[in-house]
């Protein structure tokens, strides 16, 4: 009540700046019964008093020539364009701006915008859309009253729009407006700022409900892919967490029963179901990238936990969470009232900083894998190969970093046999001819892996027995993931091979370290065989002699090779010419024992 | 080797007589393999492409540079031909604006010298096959399917009563493919230009009716062709399936899939006008930070991604050849065909290998190149073998952590989910296709024919006697007139009777009235108020128009 008091004497202070719909809203009421159109009449009244005013006079041809315009941009032909909207802004120049014309004020800057940057002028489009955002800023600081919307300068007095109506346009021109800045930030290569304005833009297309559920939920789940490749991950939670919550606001998935028994049930079915699993693929991102960030955080030169840095950056802990807490207020937050406090409680079910140990990188590690659960019920082995193993790679990198906090090596290792038997089956069972890019991707990941529970296995060896030498069961399952390893990276290695199995002369640019690096390894992982017979051992130096070789040989033919596996060709140099010592000692000494 | 960039064309044709009228200039000059193109308005700014090949035919067989039909199809076709034979999956992409010279290239006309590299890489195809069948041990086979990809929806145009909206998967042995896609039998070139004629016209039909241009949607022409040879001695039978894609590229600015009309893939600096496009301009900021897999994008033309992904993410080799007009009154169209190849030349698959770092192995080895070192040095003194294994990994002292996570394997390692039996369902389809033998597959493929035949009688395309080619346009059921145009996706049909605007040199304001009378056998016959004839106008003989008056 007290808003419209105040909205009445306002009225009557100033006759030009109010307008039919506020009128009739507040009078009509109080009319007596015997003078039922006594506001009207008033408004008529008061409506010629306004149309003679120059500022209407000038708002209305400028909305004229806003039309003509936008109607030549729409066909194309941009100078004659271009001269509608200068001279609708050369009319609004003699207008102070009110809430007659605001709105006019800021289409027409919209529309330069688009059509400045159509022309690859960048900058002035900015000039433009800036002005228009900051006359927004400054009319909502001033005046704020909802603002006549151009098509009631020619429309009947009782078609005259609501207040919410105004204000819903109003608001939507000026959503454009952010949308458009963003754009031209991009092109302007400044992201983050593109990003803020895109940012901006969802977060007005909730406050206002102007916007549909699920394309508003996943935009803002692609939006946190920016942020968490930024490192952003407190930005990256709150767009995810919003896009779970306004995802919800589509409504249920329909049951496989309503989906069989009519056609649109089952788009919608198909379509929740997707969108949600893409969500839930984003979900896998952000767990996965902060795992891995903190990793990088916290391991040492060789891989490991350096816990004189976890205890550094524990201690640091304390300040981060404050100025988490300080961020958070004065970051851009999404939100209607009703959904901010669900927002919120999904933001608490996983952190935002990076995880310290192994209690908190758990913890990350599972809400991830709930949602790899979630995108795998979707995207199905059997109709989605490709984007069903993108999915499993992801889990087993998940796997990758959580090992990397556990202390306990058998456990570590028992991880990292998760991620074989996850990829392995897979690997073996698809079509060589139509996944091969796939195939290489799980041979290289599988060999790696065999290669880390070797080097497991044989630390724990150690450990429990210093100064013994190793039992047998040990050797043969050291030589067993060595073998398998060795097995994988050759298996990478002939997929490179022509039809006829020819080894190609030339690597592509694709291949050229992966393939260069997987010699050197399967050099390295023959050198390591353990076996008590020479003659074992001998052909096993030289198959390690020979792969070091080819390294070697490979990057002097080709010498641009060598800048992409400087440490594996030093190495591989050395090796080569060393190795000749040790077979020849061995060969010696089998001669000797003879 | 495979994973190899895509290879990419670029071809001129000379003017066609609308150009001619408008007195065009050629703004496209080859040198080599470098395209470049002159700037009508400012022609100082000239911009240059280089691609693998860059076909000079705006003019005519006489002038030296002239690029022959044969001489594309033997850059191109015959190249693709040998790695199907290989065994590799290979793939042509054909892009340009309508009327660039897009078909002429693809098809070709059925003159000597005039055939386009899809019917002489099918020449080819069978006249090595048939070569190669006095090699008892060898035997092929050779299947079709033909689809057409319109915003998102994927149509079956060889099968027409296929009419729903066709589903792209992939499956772990089979690859990407489409559910329930017709695949017809063939046994010679013949057979598949008649598969392809139809299903040509089942796209325009479509079109028509649904109110759209082809233009605006992909089409892809896949040949399946299986290679078996048989061992006498083992008796055992390999196999060697590849398959040979036609892609027919909509431009990517029309098929736009938001439907936005006239929207243009003119370089970055356009803004998308409308809030629908959001997430596009999303994805692209999210793209530029992408490093390997550190982001998930979620898809916004998933089938055009899957169509991709057949072609890049396998073992496979790709061309793609751009047509260009000479016309400087189509620069901006041509500008961004160029661009559009240009981009494509950089088109690889993503498919990267991501590696651990391995710096601990690095560390390791150089403790051993050291010890190696010292043993040189110090004459063989010392063990070498033993000493390998057991000082590297000696040096971190890790203690193991009390058991307070003892749940966590229940955690981690949830049960298998369950199967579904919609799955198995999908198998059987696959296992029941697979197999089918050759001659099964050749009956079915004449019982769809058939019934392709009589739908698309329905819907005014009707087939030769023998049940060939497609012939002239006879409608059955309701009256119409049949638009012919050289071009089959010109080709439209006109339902509505009451007027027809025909636009030309040489027709009158009114040319003429169609009357429909009722013969002794209920018949109705077409009554020309002017009589056709070659000086009044152009001719539209076939255009008869029946009209049962008893259905």
């Amino acid at each position: 009540m007290a808003a419209t008091q105040q909205e009445a004497r306002s009225c009557a202070r100033t006759p030009k700046r109010t307008n039919m719909a506020s009128f009739n809203k507040i009078e009509s009421r109080n009319d007596p019964e015997n003078d039922p159109f006594r506001s009207k009449y008033k408004a008529r009244e008061l409506l010629r008093e306004i149309y003679c005013s120059a500022g209407l006079r000038a708002a209305k041809l400028g909305a004229v020539e806003y039309y003509l315009g936008v109607n030549h941009v729409d066909t194309e032909e941009l100078p004659a364009g271009q001269e509608h909207l200068m001279n609708c802004m050369k009319l609004l120049e003699r207008c102070r701006v009110s809430s007659l014309n605001v709105s006019l004020f800021i289409h027409v800057r919209n529309q330069l915008g688009i059509l400045w940057a159509g022309r690859d002028e960048t900058e002035t489009a900015q000039g433009f859309l800036e002005t228009a955002e900051s006359i927004y800023q400054r009319y909502m600081k001033e005046d704020g009253s909802p603002p006549t919307d151009m098509t009631e300068y020619f429309a009947a007095e009782e078609s005259l729009l609501t207040h919410q109506e105004r204000i819903k346009r109003f608001e939507l021109a000026y959503t454009h407006t952010m949308y458009y800045l963003a754009q031209v930030y991009k092109n302007l290569g400044q992201t983050e700022r593109a990003a803020t304005y895109c940012h901006t833009t969802l977060q007005r297309q909730l406050q206002l409900n102007q916007f549909t559920p699920m394309e508003w939920a996943l935009n803002a789940a692609t939006l946190s892919q920016y942020y968490i490749t930024k490192g952003r991950y407190m930005e990256g939670r709150h767009c995810l967490s919003a896009a779970t919550v306004i995802s919800d606001l589509a409504g249920e998935v329909p049951s496989e029963a309503a989906a069989q028994e009519n056609e649109a049930e089952s788009e919608r079915r198909e379509h929740l179901r997707q969108k949600r699993a893409e969500i839930a693929r984003c979900w896998i991102k952000y767990c996965l990238n902060l795992l891995q960030d903190a990793k990088k955080q916290l391991e040492d030169n060789i891989g490991e936990l350096d816990t004189d840095r976890q205890e550094e950056l524990k201690r640091a802990r304390r300040r981060e969470e404050e100025e988490e807490e300080k961020g958070r207020k004065s970051a851009l937050l999404f939100g209607s009232e009703d959904t901010f406090d669900s927002i919120a409680s999904i933001e608490e079910k996983v952190m935002c900083l990076f995880p310290l140990d192994f209690t908190e990188a758990r913890s990350v590690f599972l809400v991830g894998q709930n949602h790899v659960t979630q995108a795998k019920d979707y995207f199905q082995m059997d109709g989605y190969v490709t984007d069903h193993i993108e999915i499993l790679q992801d889990h087993s990198a998940l796997f990758r970093s959580l090992a990397f906090f556990e202390e306990d090596l058998e456990r570590r290792c028992k991880m990292h046999k998760r991620r074989v038997d996850m990829l392995e089956p897979i690997c073996n069972d698809l079509n060589a001819q139509y996944y091969l890019m796939i195939r290489r991707q799980l041979m290289f990941e599988l060999a790696e892996t065999y290669n880390e529970m070797m080097d497991l296995k044989l630390a724990l060896a150690n450990r429990q027995a210093d100064t013994q030498s190793l039992d047998n069961h040990t050797i043969k399952k050291f030589n067993h993931l060595c073998s398998a390893s060795a097995k994988y990276f050759q298996m990478f290695l002939d997929s490179l091979c022509s039809p006829e199995g020819k080894f190609p002369e030339r690597l592509e640019e694709e291949v050229l370290r992966p393939a260069l690096v997987a010699r050197f390894r399967v050099a390295r992982l023959h050198s390591r065989f353990i076996s008590t017979s020479p003659t074992v051992q001998l052909d096993n130096l030289n198959k390690s002699l020979e792969n070091y070789k080819y390294v070697v040989q490979y990057c002097e033919a080709n010498p641009e090779a060598g800048a992409t596996v400087e440490t594996e060709l030093e190495l591989s140099k050395e090796m080569a010419g060393l190795l000749p010592l040790k077979i020849n000692r061995l060969k010696a000494r089998m001669a000797s024992n003879n | 080797m495979a994973g190899a960039s895509v290879k990419v064309a670029v071809r001129v044709r000379p003017f066609n007589s609308r150009e001619i009228g408008k007195e065009s200039k050629c703004i496209i000059q080859m040198s080599g393999n470098t395209t470049t193109i002159l700037n009508p308005k400012q022609p100082k700014e000239n911009k240059s492409f280089n691609f693998d090949f860059s076909y000079w035919s705006h003019t005519t067989p006489e002038d030296v540079n002239y690029a022959s039909q044969m001489q594309v199809y033997r850059d191109i076709g015959e190249e693709m031909l040998l790695h199907a034979f290989e065994g590799y999956n290979v793939c042509i992409f054909a892009y340009g604006q309508t009327g660039a010279g897009k078909s002429y290239t693809m098809m070709g006309r059925q003159e000597k010298d005039q055939q386009g590299i899809i019917p002489l890489l099918c020449e080819d195809l069978f006249t090595k096959i048939n070569d190669s069948n006095n090699d008892n041990s060898m035997s092929y086979s050779v299947e079709v399917s033909y689809m057409e990809i319109y915003c998102e929806r994927v149509r079956d145009l060889l099968n027409p009563k296929n009419k729903g909206n066709l589903r792209v998967r992939e499956h772990p042995l089979m690859g990407p493919y489409v559910e329930d896609l017709s695949k017809l039998a063939v046994t010679s070139y013949n057979d598949i230009q008649d598969l392809m004629d139809s299903g040509n016209k089942a796209r325009t039909v479509a079109a028509t009716n649904m109110n759209e241009t082809s233009s605006r949607s992909h089409a892809v022409f896949n040949i399946i062709f299986t290679q078996k040879k048989h061992d006498m001695e083992t008796d055992n039978t390999s196999e060697k399936v590849s398959k040979i894609s036609l892609v027919d590229l909509a431009g990517s600015e029309r098929a736009d899939s938001t439907g936005a009309k006239g929207t243009r893939l003119k370089e970055g600096a356009n803004i998308n006008k409308s809030l629908t496009t959001l997430g596009k301009v999303i994805s692209a900021l999210a793209e530029l930070k992408k490093k390997k897999v550190e982001s998930f994008i979620p898809y916004r033309d998933s089938v055009l991604t899957w169509l991709l992904r057949e072609n890049l993410g396998g073992n496979s080799r790709t061309a793609m050849v751009a047509a260009l007009s000479p016309a400087d009154i189509n620069y901006d169209e041509t500008l961004s065909t160029l661009r559009y190849a240009d981009r494509a030349k950089q088109i690889r698959c993503n498919a990267v290998i991501n590696e651990d770092p391995n710096n601990r192995l690095v560390r390791e080895l150089k403790e051993e190149v050291a010890r190696l070192k010292d043993l040189l040095y110090a004459q063989g003194l010392g063990d070498i073998i033993e000493s390998e294994c057991h000082s590297s990994s000696r040096t971190r002292a890790l203690s193991s952590r009390a058991g307070s996570i003892s749940n966590l394997h229940d955690r981690i390692f949830s049960p298998a989910s369950e199967e579904a039996i919609e799955r198995l369902k999908e198998t059987e389809k696959i296992i029941a296709e697979l197999n089918e033998t050759w001659e099964e597959k050749l009956r079915r493929t004449e019982a769809i024919r058939m019934e392709r035949e009589a739908l698309l009688a329905e819907m005014g395309v009707a087939m030769r006697e023998d049940g060939g080619t497609v012939g002239v346009f006879s409608p059955k059921k309701t009256p119409h007139l049949v638009n012919l145009n050289e071009d089959p996706l010109m080709s439209e049909f006109q339902f509505d009777m009451k007027s027809i605007r025909i636009l030309g040199h040489f027709i009158k304001d009114e040319h003429c009235t169609f009357s429909s009378t009722t013969g002794p056998q209920g018949e109705g016959r077409r009554a020309p108020r002017h009589p056709w004839s070659p000086s009044t106008g152009p001719l539209l003989s076939e255009s008869c128009w029946r009209n049962k008056a008893s259905t």
